[in-house]
């Protein structure tokens, strides 16, 4: 692998707040082979630009482990003393190929094997440098080159990526934003990184232009057989570039697997809305629209954060009180409001709710007639008779994991779990 | 809710030879050179082409809100047959030097001229999602804003119909629509006792799905009898005969009264019209600000608020291109929604073609200022002629993996744009006219128009 | 090599849209050439005092015998102020004086106050706090009680009056360039050059400076007036080493005490410096709108 990274995560502090902190990536595994491009995917703050860079040390982990250039074998080994707990034999594998602690000048010699391509092409060129000297830098400062033949290598750089020599005398202005991707590009594989991180290279680039400069990446990675994380929001994009694929959400990572496996068959339900809610010309897919909004990675929900919004959701996905609540109020004050006067709902912990004035049977009633509609209604686990009041008690939540299907297929949702497959059996 | 209007043959915008230059520092940008379209009553026009083409100067053109360094060198736009920049085309014949001071003054003019049909008739949501909407009011105020100064008298004879609906009357409808629904006895029935008003609250209330019938029947039960102060009740029998505000200044004491009920009777129409496309909690959203509410959320309210007044035409910028996936498929159920339920032509601009299938009647697609593809859908998706459309076709990635074809070269530099054809520079089927002329749209199939030589003129 | 020659054209097409937008700014073009009237009095005395007719360029020329001031007139267009000083010539050898030291207080407080703001901003962290609150304790010292303090320890000279102000001035500098910087650190390239491997050191100076920089000098421009002003009031309340040194706030206090009866012995000095600060204010919302992006494409 040329890089892996297990149980990766990164906090971000709210300033000036105590104990709150953005999950903007959250216990990841991730790795990557010499040579593949490798497709990450998921809606804007998912964690995808954070995971980016930190896998080629931008900025630092909150905890976790990154290992470059490990060997297959030693990297099972690696995993096998994660899952024993053996924190010996795990330190001793991570203090071989370990970057998170690198330092001056191996940083600098770490640098040099992988390459970024940022977003925005306006942004990320400094205005006030010849092109020249932006493809130069990364061979200068990370000692790649001598500095004349970093000027020889600017050109031979230039041809590789289809723009003019006489381009290095220019600034960034006087480019358009397809020549300047380009630039960047160039100035991202200076050093022929082993690895390089493409952070929405195209997503700021009109279609025509996007399809030459994908057309470009694809013909270099066969030409230098470099790596590529290849990070974007539209999966049709990465249907085209990559050979595996990485659908995320909210920091996690929901699936992996093959390209093909997970474009056709998707498995988990994020990943099949996902695909289904991309505009297709020839629709060939019943289209499902996710209610709602991703979730504020402040205060992520319980259980599988996706539980919110999935249309296939489980009793035992991580609904709580809180969530419950506003749902029995709105049908007993809307719908059913001829058959409970006076009631009110009080919420007793997590998984526990009393409803003033209510009747058990009518409840279970209610439920039953709408539980179709709002699945959190299926977390109920029973209702209770309390004199004159219901108590509504939940499923205990669990919190799914990254479940091995097949085929380096992994999907991080109960429905693959057994013993809730057993339990909760789908029509 | 859905006033059936008269099915007019002619186009509500016709745009004919439109020629719009920026002028600039850095020299004039041609960035309309030639526009010819048309939208038709009631259909989705999707405008599609790359970013700086010239679809959101179009659009604005058709509004009139241009910046005043826009000259309008040629051609013209009817709206509802009226050619309203024609101060500004004017001008420009005039001058002999162009001063943006001098065309502002014009602008101000023609905005005068179309302030009286914007917001009402037609109306535009632009592509800023963030910008659309101020910070420092309310969701609920900023719709009812448009709603009280473009439509008084809606809100007026709303307001009225609850004081004059007597106990009988309420009881009567809720018999009507138990027994036949919302049809044309209700409306009958409304008319012979002076309460139109009622209509659109009626039906709002009918249609919602997830209240029980009874609750309904109480809902509507409760629309009678709202006492109104005499004082108030006169000027709103005026706005509501005039549907035009009085001048508030010089009523002092009653003028608050009748602001007052004015601005609480829109924000209750803004939670209908809210909960009739499906916001969620309606009656809450109306009262948080913009930051509260999620980009999706603030986008689906900006539309909303553009479609409050029932207008003839919505022009709609990109409004999906800032947003994720997931909420642009929203965006996109929301706008094949209102389609549905309110009768009006739509303008729905976007760089992306796929985008515009889901959506669309008829698609035109623009390069560096022109239309050069106009049709239907189908046609357009299943047989494109220019080759500019074919090329783009080929470069859209989709979910089944295709081999994507980038186009070769620049798009023109709009100073300085070919005299020819303007996509003779990157053009494999470039022919010695086409450097030479601009080409004309030529038929070539069942409304289905094409600004290209392979398709007629002197082709060799 | 004819894109070359574009690039060059280019360049020069940019510098003369830059000159175009800053022309047609009518004030800023005002404030520039009275600007250059004051440059070319202080180059020209500096320099080549022998072109001017003065037999003492750096000191004032008193004439006791006739002390009381005059009023303007063929032989002094300005008048004179007391004792018996040629406003015209006093003038001219004041602003000399004045431009001088407002310079010479800018461009090191400027320079100093840069630094700090960007290694306050690129290190930020504890090194940011502590250079902040520093800065943020000798901005709240009044100018004129560190002044005197300094004077009482150096001795009043004009070294130690620069010395005062150039101290107090660099926390202006110092906050102002850390908004600044901390506006370019967030730029993408920033982050692109950390990936090139680059030190903070490069970044600092190779990327955050040049950027931040235009900024700070339309800033510049704008304070000489301040300064200005400054240095006038300073002088005004008797803050300079010796009695006939030649510096605007000096003639005006000078013309003070006649304001009665002869008020162009202080109005005329007066005007001179507040003249100067508007010109350098005009010239600097010139230079603003050069360096705006929005104002270069409009029109
Ligand atoms: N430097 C930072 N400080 C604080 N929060 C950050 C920082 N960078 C990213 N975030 C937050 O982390 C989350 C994930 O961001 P990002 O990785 O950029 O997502 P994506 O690239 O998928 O859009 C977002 O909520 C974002 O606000
Ligand atoms: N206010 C303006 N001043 C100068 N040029 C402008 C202005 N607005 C737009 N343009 C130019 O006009 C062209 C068309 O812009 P626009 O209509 O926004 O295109 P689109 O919406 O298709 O991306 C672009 O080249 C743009 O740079
Ligand atoms: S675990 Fe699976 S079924 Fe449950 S909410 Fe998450 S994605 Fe949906
Ligand atoms: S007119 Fe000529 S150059 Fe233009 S698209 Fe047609 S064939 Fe190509
Ligand atoms: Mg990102
Ligand atoms: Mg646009």
């Amino acid at each position: 692998m040329i890089i892996a990274a297990r149980k990766l995560t990164k906090y971000f502090e709210i300033k000036g707040v105590k104990n709150a902190f953005i999950r903007a990536v959250d216990d990841v595994d991730i790795e990557i082979k010499e040579g593949e491009i490798v497709g990450l995917v998921g809606e804007s703050g998912s964690g995808k630009s954070t995971l980016g860079r930190l896998l080629i040390r931008l900025i630092d982990p909150t905890s976790g482990e990154i290992l470059y250039n490990i060997p297959d074998d030693e990297l099972e080994e690696y995993d096998i003393a994660l899952e024993n707990n053996d924190e010996k034999a795990a330190k001793k594998i991570a203090d071989k190929y370990s970057i998170t602690r690198l330092k001056g000048e191996d940083l600098r010699r770490f640098r040099r094997n992988v390459g970024i391509v940022f977003q925005d092409p306006y942004s990320s060129l400094d205005p006030r440098w010849k092109i020249e000297d932006i493809i130069a830098e990364p061979i200068i400062e990370t000692k790649a080159m001598k500095p004349e033949e970093a000027k020889k290598r600017v050109e031979e750089l230039l041809d590789e990526v289809e723009l003019p020599r006489e381009f290095k005398n220019r600034f960034p202005h006087e480019l358009s934003g397809g020549q300047r991707q380009r630039v960047a590009l160039a100035r991202g594989i200076a050093t022929f990184p082993k690895l390089v991180i493409l952070d929405e290279p195209t997503s700021a680039l009109d279609v025509s232009v996007q399809a030459e400069i994908l057309e470009l990446l694809r013909s270099l990675r066969k030409k230098y057989n470099m790596a590529m994380l290849f990070i974007t929001h539209n999966i049709s994009v990465v249907s085209y570039m990559s050979d595996r694929i990485f659908v995320m959400y909210a920091g996690k990572i929901m699936e992996k697997g093959y390209k093909n496996d997970v474009i056709k068959d998707p498995q988990h339900p994020y990943t099949i809305a996902l695909i289904s809610a991309v505009p297709q010309i020839k629709r060939t897919m019943q289209r499902i629209i996710l209610k709602g909004d991703p979730p504020n990675l402040l205060n992520l929900p319980k259980g599988c954060r996706f539980h919110p919004r999935c249309p296939v959701a489980l009793p035992v996905c991580g609904w709580t009180a809180n969530e419950l609540k506003p749902t029995l109020e709105f049908l007993i004050e809307t719908k059913y409001f001829t058959e409970f006067p006076n009631v009110s709902i009080e919420i007793k912990g997590e998984r526990e709710l009393i409803v003033n004035n209510a009747d058990p049977e009518k409840l279970r009633q209610v439920v039953n007639a709408e539980k179709e509609n709002a699945r959190v209604l299926l977390s109920i686990k029973e209702i209770a008779s309390n004199g004159n009041s219901s108590i509504i008690r939940l499923h205990e939540y669990k919190t799914p994991k990254l479940y091995k299907l097949s085929n380096s297929r992994e999907v991080y949702c109960l429905l693959f779990d057994p013993t809730i497959k057993e339990r909760f059996k789908q029509p | 809710m859905m006033e059936n209007r008269k099915h007019d043959s002619s186009p509500i915008v016709k745009i004919e030879n439109l020629h719009l230059h920026y002028y600039t520092r850095r020299g004039i940008y041609k960035a309309l050179n030639g526009v010819n379209l048309e939208i038709r009553r009631g259909e989705v026009l999707g405008v599609a082409g790359e970013s700086g083409c010239g679809k959101s100067t179009l659009g604005r053109a058709i509004m009139g809100i241009i910046p005043r360094n826009a000259a309008i060198v040629e051609g013209k736009i009817l709206v509802d047959g009226v050619d309203y920049l024609k101060p500004l085309r004017e001008y420009f014949k005039k001058a002999k030097k162009f001063k943006p001071t001098k065309n502002q003054d014009l602008l101000k003019k023609v905005n005068e001229e179309m302030s009286k049909i914007r917001g009402q008739k037609i109306s535009m949501v632009f592509q800023e999602p963030m910008t659309t909407l101020n910070p420092l009011l309310t969701v609920g105020y900023q719709i009812s804003e448009v709603l009280f100064y473009h439509n008084p008298g809606l809100l007026a004879s709303r307001r009225l119909a609850r004081a004059r609906a007597t106990k009988e009357d309420t009881k009567n409808i809720v018999k009507i629509l138990k027994e036949e629904g919302e049809g044309e006895r209700l409306r009958q029935y409304l008319k012979n006792r002076n309460i139109m008003g009622l209509e659109d609250q009626i039906i709002s209330i009918w249609r919602r799905k997830e209240l029980h019938d009874l609750k309904k029947e109480q809902m509507i039960l409760e629309l009678c009898c709202e006492p109104i102060s005499s004082m108030a009740r006169g000027y709103l029998e005026q706005i509501e005969k005039t549907n035009s505000l009085p001048k508030f200044s010089k009523l002092p004491i009653v003028g608050r009264i009748v602001k007052r009920e004015l601005l609480k009777e829109a924000f209750k129409k803004s939670a209908e019209f809210l909960g009739l496309l499906g916001i969620p909690d309606p009656d809450k959203v109306v009262y948080m600000y913009p930051h509260e509410l999620s980009g999706g959320q603030r986008q689906r309210i900006v539309i909303t608020t553009a479609m409050i007044n029932n207008p003839n035409l919505v022009i709609l910028d990109e409004p999906t291109s800032a947003l994720d996936v997931t909420i642009q498929a929203q965006i996109l159920e929301l706008v094949k929604e209102l389609k549905e339920k309110i009768n009006s032509t739509y303008m729905f601009i976007s760089h992306d073609l796929s985008v515009l299938s889901e959506v669309s009647d008829r698609i035109a697609i623009m390069y560096a200022g022109q239309v050069v593809e106009v049709g239907p859908k189908s046609a357009i998706f299943n047989s494109p002629k220019h080759p500019y459309t074919q090329m783009l076709m080929e470069a859209i990635p989709t979910i089944e993996a295709h081999e994507l074809k980038g186009i070769k070269g620049e798009v023109p530099d709009m100073r300085n744009p070919p005299k020819g054809c303007m996509f003779y520079p990157r053009c494999p089927y470039a022919m010695p006219i086409c450097k030479e002329k601009r080409p004309p749209l030529f038929k070539v199939g069942e409304d289905h128009y094409v600004a290209c030589y392979l398709y007629g003129g002197e082709k060799k | 090599m004819s894109a070359q020659k574009t690039a060059k054209e280019d360049k020069h097409r940019e510098l003369k849209l830059s000159m175009e937008v800053f022309f047609s700014n009518k004030s800023a073009v005002a404030g520039l050439v009275i600007f250059l009237f004051y440059f070319f009095d202080a180059i020209i005395l500096q320099f080549f005092p022998q072109v001017m007719p003065f037999k003492h360029p750096y000191s004032l020329t008193p004439n006791y015998v006739n002390p009381i001031p005059l009023p303007p007139s063929k032989k002094f267009p300005f008048g004179t102020t007391y004792p018996g000083v040629n406003l015209l010539t006093a003038i001219i050898k004041s602003i000399r004086l004045d431009f001088w030291l407002s310079l010479a207080v800018v461009v090191p407080g400027a320079f100093l106050g840069v630094i700090i703001g960007i290694v306050a901003t690129y290190f930020g962290g504890l090194v940011d706090e502590v250079l902040m609150r520093i800065t943020d304790i000798v901005f709240s010292i009044p100018y004129l009680v560190l002044a005197i303090a300094i004077g009482y320890v150096l001795g009043r000279t004009l070294d130690s009056m620069m010395i005062a102000l150039i101290l107090v001035w660099w926390p202006l500098y110092a906050r102002y360039a850390r908004s600044v910087t901390l506006e370019v650190k967030e730029i993408t390239f920033i982050e692109a050059a950390r990936a090139a491997g680059s030190s903070k050191m490069k970044i600092m100076f190779r990327h955050i400076l040049p950027n931040s920089l235009p900024p700070v000098f339309v800033q510049m421009s704008l304070d000489l007036g301040t300064i200005m002003l400054t240095i006038s009031a300073l002088a005004f309340i008797g803050f300079l080493p010796a009695a006939n040194l030649p510096e605007l706030g000096y003639l005006t206090s000078l013309g003070y005490n006649y304001v009665e009866t002869a008020p162009w012995a202080m109005i005329i000095p007066g005007m001179f410096i507040v003249l100067f600060a508007l010109a350098v204010n005009l010239m600097g919302d010139g230079f603003r709108d050069v360096i705006d992006p929005r104002r270069r494409s409009a029109l």
